[in-house]
């Protein structure tokens, strides 16, 4: 105890500070640790598991059709991710660039289908992509098709509904560093010599870059877990990792096994996030992952 | 004046109160004019009885009903090992999962003599696989899924499963999301049972299915025949609420018995072993399976009625959804196999949703 502080002075922060580790230790390092050991058990005859150690359930995702489903996986989540940043990133930008009423307006726009579950706005892109749908209707109004098309339960009609999904998480995150911008370094660019295009690149672009960095991350862990979407706009017909892992806790009786997908998930995903930014260097940019 | 008004309206109050208090207080704890009362714990999948049925028993007996639901029989089974067979006094739930939880003894065996209408049960739906001599269930409502299509969308005449695979059916199937189910019907097309624990039949039947593929265009589980009513498909398979539903929007599709062989399933209510008032779950089962009563259960269900005596209750246009017809009473019911079995059935399962996709 250092004899020029106070005693309230050192307890304090513990004090703050407790029930956040606490509430980290017990509802985060706890779970993921029964989750961790589940996965080496062997599932019992009719429900719960038998404490026998095993890596069976391991061995078992790497059967073809499991690697497959990590794959499809991370496909559609980069492929969402990216077209979120390519969308979000410019709205994110250009909104910080308005004066402050649009700034509030725009920033309405996003929130209000907040209000809304994400579930109803799902249901309200199947009235859009439905066979004779409000989009079908338009495009044979417009004469462009003639009969009606299949959109629903395609890929794109999956992909359209997670950028949907996603893409506020991108705007915020690019937004709330873009505002913070000292965009007098972006003029002495200029004043430079630097093209607007050079100047974006070189200062702009580089000072916002933790934004998109925070809104890739925000996009991409949960587009790996989003099944509900491919369930609902794809059918049942593309196969993720989230809806595998549902169907071994509920039909297929087998936690131990649902429990090694989710830890794979789990390493994957960060593995991806760690090999993201060291290939974009931006390892050192403060307050992320 | 002023306080007195304020004193006048304090009695109000107070007298107001005390009524109310009066009120709540007769019902849920019951015993007074020799009814039941108590609560009941009933647990099975969510709006299986219409409130007419609910309310009905409330006041007759003064048992408070308290509803919880579930969407997978798997959860049921889950909350039932936690609680030890406690908690819940009656629970409806599918045959196999019945199976289970009778295996691992969380159903006690029921006093069927105290049940007035247990006479009239269907014994079509009885003596089953998952409770042979009786001991635990009672059957409420059964179910065999069907095709139904679109003549107007197709030229194809289905008569059984085999015509799913015809290929001018491209893009236009739906199914419900039941692996064992759907599975079973290329099983059933390779004239196998459904309950077949040979791995080599199995994969057999996965390949065939695989052929499938092209022509689905969505699987779901719920709601199924929304695309066959807004014809997004042009056919699809059905569980039997959902035929039903299917065919009462749009007359003008065909439902087909599949030539090959019928699914069958058992909806059975049972009392978990340590339930807290197994005299309340005996009332709601007498309740429920009076005549008309179980006519109504029936009606808002959409599904097959397993009590004999309620057909004569069931409207005329509804009979022959509701009413099984005596010959196909001869369907398979989709039972509890091999782990190994049932891993194979969901990685097929997993892997025809992908090449659907």
């Amino acid at each position: 105890m250092g004899k020029n502080r106070l005693p309230s002075q050192k307890r304090t922060p513990w004090l703050l500070l407790g029930p956040i580790y606490l509430f980290t230790l017990l509802f985060v390092a706890l779970p993921i640790l029964y989750l961790f050991l589940l996965s080496f058990l062997r599932r019992a005859e009719v429900w719960g598991v038998d404490f026998d150690f095993t890596l069976e359930n391991y061995r078992r995702i790497f059967e073809p059709l499991y690697l497959n489903t990590f794959k499809e996986s991370f496909r559609l989540a980069l492929l969402s991710t990216s077209l979120v940043a390519l969308l979000g990133y410019p709205y994110g930008y250009f909104m910080a660039k308005m004066g402050p009423v649009w700034r509030r307006r725009m920033l309405l726009l996003i929130m209000i289908p907040f209000w809304t579950s994400a579930l109803i706005r799902l249901y309200g892109w199947i009235i859009v992509f439905r066979s004779n749908g409000v989009l079908d209707r338009l495009l044979m109004g417009l004469h462009l098709t003639e009969g009606p098309l299949k959109l629903l339960y395609t890929y794109p009609a999956v992909v359209v509904g997670m950028v949907y999904s996603l893409l506020p998480f991108m705007i915020l995150a690019v937004y709330s560093c873009a505002e913070k911008l000292d965009w007098t370094l972006a003029e002495a660019a200029r004043d430079l010599g630097a093209s607007s295009l050079q100047a974006f690149w070189t200062v702009t672009f580089k000072l916002t870059l933790p934004g998109l960095l925070s809104g890739v991350v925000l996009t991409f862990i949960p587009s790996m877990g989003l099944f509900f979407i491919a369930d609902l706009l794809g059918g049942n017909k593309i196969v993720l990792v989230g809806s595998v892992i549902q169907e071994q806790i509920t039909r297929g009786r087998n936690q131990p096994f649902a429990a090694a997908l989710s830890v794979v998930l789990l390493v994957l995903t960060t593995l991806m996030i760690r090999l993201y930014r060291r290939l974009t260097g931006t390892a050192k940019l403060e307050g992320l992952v | 004046m002023k306080p007195s008004i304020c004193r006048r309206a304090l009695a109000l109050a107070l007298t107001l109160a005390a009524a109310l208090c009066a009120g709540c207080g007769q019902s849920p704890q019951g015993g007074e004019d020799g009814k039941l009362g108590g609560e009941l714990n009933l647990y099975t999948w969510d709006g299986m009885f219409p409130q007419e049925i609910l309310s009905g028993f409330e006041e007759e007996t003064g048992v408070r009903i308290r509803y919880s639901n579930f969407d997978y029989d798997e959860d049921m089974l889950a909350k039932l090992e936690e609680t030890e067979g406690g908690d819940y006094d009656l629970v409806i739930a599918d045959d196999y999962i019945i199976e289970l939880v009778i295996q691992e003894g969380l159903a006690q065996k029921l006093d069927t003599a105290r049940l007035e209408s247990y006479a009239d049960l269907n014994p079509v739906f009885m003596s089953q696989f998952y409770d042979p001599q009786n001991e635990y269930t009672v059957p409420h409502g059964a179910g065999i899924p069907l095709l139904v299509y679109d003549p107007a969308l197709t030229d194809v005449e289905l008569t059984g499963y085999e015509d799913l695979w015809d290929p001018a059916l491209a893009d236009s199937v739906a199914l419900t999301a039941n692996y064992r189910v759907i599975n079973g019907i290329a099983l059933k097309v390779l004239g196998q049972s459904y309950n077949t624990e040979d791995l080599d039949v199995i994969r057999a039947a996965g390949d065939k299915l695989l052929e499938l593929a092209p022509n689905i265009r969505v699987i779901n589980d719920s709601n199924t025949q929304d695309f066959l009513i807004s014809g997004e498909v042009a056919a699809a398979f059905l569980y039997t609420s959902q035929v039903y539903l299917a065919m009462t929007a749009r007359p003008d599709l065909e439902m087909v018995y599949p030539k090959e062989g019928l699914g069958f399933g058992i909806m059975g209510a049972f009392i978990p072993s340590q339930a807290p008032n197994a005299d309340a779950a005996y009332a709601f089962l007498d309740y429920i399976n009076r005549p008309e009563n179980a006519a109504k259960c029936a009606e808002y269900t959409g599904y097959y009625c397993t009590n004999q005596a309620a057909e004569e209750f069931i409207s005329p246009e509804m009979r022959k959804f509701l009413v099984l017809p005596a010959t196909s009473a001869q369907g398979e019911i989709v039972q509890n196999i091999s782990q190994e079995a049932e891993d194979l059935h969901s990685e097929i399962w997993n892997q025809f949703r992908s090449a659907c996709g």
